[in-house]
């Protein structure tokens, strides 16, 4: 049974936490276990989020109005995130540190698409013009009462340019 | 290394949302700016934890995605309803 083995059974097993198990070496040195353990899964989703996460970015500077690039980063940002903690996850050694890693990662999967629907829908009633092209529809103005029946704008923003 | 190349596009794109955040035309615009340099700076945080080994950083990673979610949903609120709390 091999140390690294013997320490991964360890803390599956609850009985000791990853970061404070040390491994005696074979001279009888005693070394400290290392953090981060980097395998080829690991590398690929980190390289997969990161690439992503840039790709939303690009998405941010080039799209041409609000809705477009809140759609391009939120998706983006949502798979991204995704991958790249689940790859830091793969590549730390030890329950206390790829639990935490899950933990952020499982916060970003369920607010990164709620703070996007709450920005979006504060734009509609706030009055920011979406891009136009021809034969685009404004399904939920259509449906009139609707919109009719939630909040008004409470006073104009300064500074407030509709046509950006 | 793939962690460097990783540093490096979330910098980039930390470096791209803060233009959009000085620059953007509209108000939406900075919002969903702030919110993704937010998510990147998280994600640039635990990159970092990976180089360098601290776990530290990985509380430092919680704490900025929860106040930029924080920040985000005040900041729509706001613009919403005009105050944040009831």
């Amino acid at each position: 049974m091999t140390p690294r083995l013997r320490r991964t059974a360890g803390v599956l097993a609850g009985l000791a936490p990853g970061g404070l198990w040390v491994v005696a070496g074979e001279a009888g040195t005693v070394a400290a276990a290392p953090v981060v353990q980097s395998t080829l899964i690991s590398e690929l989703l980190i390289l997969f989020g990161c690439l992503f996460i840039l790709a939303g970015a690009i998405g941010l500077l080039r799209f041409p109005d609000f809705y477009t690039r809140l759609h391009a980063t939120t998706k983006l940002m949502t798979l991204g995130g995704l991958g790249l903690f689940g790859g830091a996850a793969v590549a730390f050694v030890g329950f206390d540190a790829t639990s935490r890693v899950l933990l952020i990662a499982a916060f970003l999967f369920l607010t990164t698409p709620l703070s996007s629907y709450m920005i979006a829908r504060a734009g509609y009633l706030r009055g920011l013009t979406p891009y136009r092209e021809e034969g685009s529809v404004d399904e939920w103005q259509a449906k009139g009462d609707a919109v009719a029946s939630l909040p008004r704008p409470v006073r104009p923003i300064p500074g407030n340019d509709p046509e950006g | 290394m793939v962690v460097n190349i990783a540093l490096g596009c979330l910098a980039a794109a930390v470096l791209i949302a803060l233009y959009r955040v000085l620059r953007g035309p509209s108000w939406g615009d900075r919002i969903t700016a702030f919110d993704f340099v937010s998510v990147s700076l998280a994600a640039l945080i635990v990159t970092l934890a990976l180089k360098t080994g601290l776990r530290s950083f990985l509380d430092v990673a919680l704490i900025v995605s929860i106040l930029g979610f924080l920040g985000t949903v005040a900041f729509a609120r706001y613009l919403l309803r005009g105050k944040v709390m009831k």
